[in-house]
């Protein structure tokens, strides 16, 4: 007789039950899912649900589900319906990502693979769904690259380049704060082109960097590099961690007084963060990359709001919410336009595909980029709120919403050189 | 330059007494039951988390005092139903339920209190920087090593003077023994279980006001403790305190000079201590064994 992990016995029948009820699930399936009539087009999702980059992630498949749930009411694309298939990446491992992503292509057959808000994450995906020939959107993975020197024909990607991040505002920062900036940067792929790009920014414009603090991801405690950060003396401390990260970085500053000798900004800045601070660490001049309080009339925007309140409880949506939306949606008209959810084909109705209306959800052209992949959205430029400003859930102050194509650097200056296969 | 050393050693005893009061309820555990604790980090989320749903009933002040009681409560269900029944046997079993419990504990909270991180204010009164030279010494930093300095004290006034921290002592040196004259070795267990998780509860609070919550937050402040741990030495509590006190100061210094190592540092410590004294600074030898 065998024993359990407690070393209890276990009967005989008991095993032999088990194993039975699992023969009969792997034989009955099937048969279920043809009695539906025809086969859904599966979708693959590989994004973090759990660790640091848990609350993005989890609000990308918010995004995601909502677009599904719309597009399926509406009788699916080219007349099948949509299934999500959703897997933890988990926040920083790049194997597990990668294992996740070839079960979701060999296993599933999904004709479509999501992630990863991890920068890292999603260039090890990438590499995946290029080798097996599968179409890939990267909802919230900013680092360079991606779209840049290592972009692929069926790789696309909805959130801003960490150029274009820099270039939103970085001379905005100049004008305002000074020239002397020093820099807190996560010690990974995301960290390391962002601050690349304000680098390149601040030179151009001629200030100088007196410092870039390296941060591993998951750091708590920023003290140490805050006291050096401070002794540097600079007129901008500019916090590029993300996630919780920013937000004990934040809390940190503004518990040390910081915020109150030197400027404190940054660029890419998240609603998941600002709503875990408390309200005195919402300090400076930052980037959304969507935000939801807009002038009123922006088409279909309300809706959103309403749709995305439904699924969080009543919280308002955050970009990350609207990444994931925009990631279905694009997929679904593209697959419209080719009438095929083959790759190739898709790959070819995508690439300067613009975007509707009601799923661009603000001002401006909003398009994917032919050369390199990369959707040209709005910068939403201003300041955090300590407090609502009328309204507890506005913690944003926008100053200016600036067109993508106007921040995001040349096809040429990305180095993207973009081969079809043949 | 000087200045910036004399800084992060001193931050670096602030955030190493933080280590030491994790790795010390960890280091009772381990002494006594022979259990590696990985949820220990998922215990001090509790408390941090069950003080945030009482703060708006009783204030900073009170969850401060009621959150590490009710997460110890927790920490003596959980060894009633589940640790005790892995004593004795291989540490593997214990470390496999203690990490599965990890992985319940901070799953339960993201479903109930969700995947985003919430904030915590502590009270205005210990907001504020010491002065604008020291700014990182702020009035909560401060309560937090005084707390931290208080509880250490009296654990260790109840180690050597009451029965019940006696029996504890005598119990990490041989259990057996204590066992045989007579004491009810599974309740001092259980006690004993709680004391430690009080601890995490204890500092899953002061966490909260210092960083915020979030689901998570256990994991990173986990891995120094147990560094602290086997820095300081296996069965020592002193050199559990010494051994926190050793690595934040050591992480404080490498961020001076190089700043991405500084994470990297207290595991480079930790094996230089395995290789030339592997029983830790105060350790017994064979403690483990």
């Amino acid at each position: 007789m065998s024993k359990d992990l407690l070393g209890r016995p276990v009967p005989r029948r008991t095993v032999l039950k088990a194993g039975l009820a699992i023969g009969a699930v792997q034989v009955a399936s099937p048969f279920v899912l043809q009695a539906r009539g025809e086969e859904p087009i599966k979708i693959g999702f590989d994004d973090p649900l759990t660790g640091t980059y848990a609350a993005p992630g989890k609000n990308e498949q918010i995004g995601c589900e909502l677009a599904v749930d719309q597009i399926n009411a509406k009788n699916g694309i080219l007349g099948r319906k949509i299934e999500l298939l959703s897997e933890d990446s988990t926040s920083g491992d790049a194997g597990t990502a990668v294992q996740k992503a070839r079960k979701l292509i060999e296993r599933d057959n999904v004709s479509f693979l999501i992630g990863n808000v991890n920068s890292a994450l999603s260039q090890a995906m990438a590499q995946v769904s290029n080798e097996k020939g599968v179409l890939h959107i990267v909802p919230g993975g900013h680092t360079d690259p991606i779209t840049g020197v290592d972009c692929k024909w069926n790789v696309f990607r909805v959130c801003n380049t960490t150029r274009m991040e820099a270039n939103a505002v970085c001379s905005l920062l100049f004008k305002t704060y000074g020239k002397k900036w020093h820099f807190i940067t996560p010690d990974y792929a995301f960290g390391h082109t962002l601050f690349q790009g304000c680098e390149a920014d601040l030179k151009k414009l001629g200030g100088t960097v007196t410092g870039n603090e390296l941060t591993p991801l998951g750091t708590t405690d920023f003290s140490a590099y805050l006291i050096k950060a401070r002794a540097a003396n600079p007129d901008v401390l500019l916090v590029l961690v993300q996630g919780n990260d920013m937000v004990n970085c934040l809390k940190q500053i503004s518990q040390f007084g910081i915020e109150k000798q030197i400027h404190v900004a940054g660029t890419q800045q998240e609603l998941e963060s600002v709503e875990a601070m408390p309200p005195e660490a919402r300090v400076g001049v930052w980037m959304f990359e969507w935000y939801w309080k807009q002038a009123a009339g922006t088409p279909s925007l309300d809706r959103f709001i309403a749709d995305i309140r439904k699924r969080t409880g009543g919280k308002v949506p955050t970009a990350r919410n609207w990444f994931g939306y925009v990631t279905i949606h694009a997929y679904a008209l593209a697959c419209e336009k080719a009438k095929s959810i083959e790759a190739k084909a898709v790959a070819k109705a995508l690439a300067d595909m613009e975007l509707p209306p009601e799923i661009k959800l603000q001002p401006n052209k909003v398009y994917f980029r032919g050369g390199d992949h990369q959707l040209m959205l709005s910068a939403f430029v201003g300041e955090l709120l300590h407090q609502g400003d009328g309204d507890p859930e506005n913690l944003f102050k926008v100053n200016s919403i600036v067109a993508g194509d106007a921040i995001a650097p040349s096809v040429a200056e990305t180095g993207c050189k973009m081969q079809m296969p043949a | 330059m000087l200045e910036l050393i004399f800084f992060n050693v001193t931050n670096g005893l602030i955030i190493g007494a933080f280590y030491a009061l994790m790795a010390i309820g960890l280091s009772l555990i381990l002494n006594l039951s022979g259990v590696i604790n990985f949820a220990h980090g998922g215990f001090l989320v509790i408390g941090g988390y069950l003080a945030y749903v009482l703060t708006p009933y009783l204030g900073f002040w009170g969850a401060l005092l009621v959150a590490p009681f009710l997460t110890a409560l927790i920490g003596f269900a959980v060894e009633r139903l589940l640790i005790r029944r892995i004593y004795g046997r291989d540490p593997l079993y214990g470390l496999l339920l203690t990490f599965g419990l990890a992985f319940i504990i901070e799953d339960g909270t993201r479903q109930i209190w969700g995947a985003n991180g919430l904030p915590v204010s502590v009270p205005p009164a210990l907001m504020s920087a010491l002065s604008s030279e020291f700014f990182f010494i702020t009035g909560y930093r401060m309560f937090m090593v005084a707390t931290v300095a208080v509880v250490v004290a009296l654990l260790f006034v109840l180690l050597r003077y009451t029965r019940f921290g006696v029996r504890i002592r005598a119990g990490t040196l041989d259990l057996e023994t204590v066992a045989a004259l007579g004491v009810n070795v599974r309740a001092l267990r259980s006690l004993n279980f709680a004391v430690g998780i009080f601890l995490a509860g204890l500092a899953g609070v002061l966490a909260g006001g210092q960083l915020g919550l979030e689901p998570t937050m256990g994991d990173g402040l986990l891995m120094p403790s147990f560094i602290a741990i086997i820095v300081g030495g296996v069965g020592s509590l002193t050199g559990t305190l010494i051994g926190g006190l050793l690595i934040g100061v050591a992480s404080g210094l490498t961020a001076v000079v190089f700043p991405s190592a500084s994470e990297a540092v207290i595991y480079i410590m930790m094996a230089l201590v395995l290789l030339l004294r592997p029983r830790g600074l105060l350790g017994e030898e064979g403690m483990l064994t």
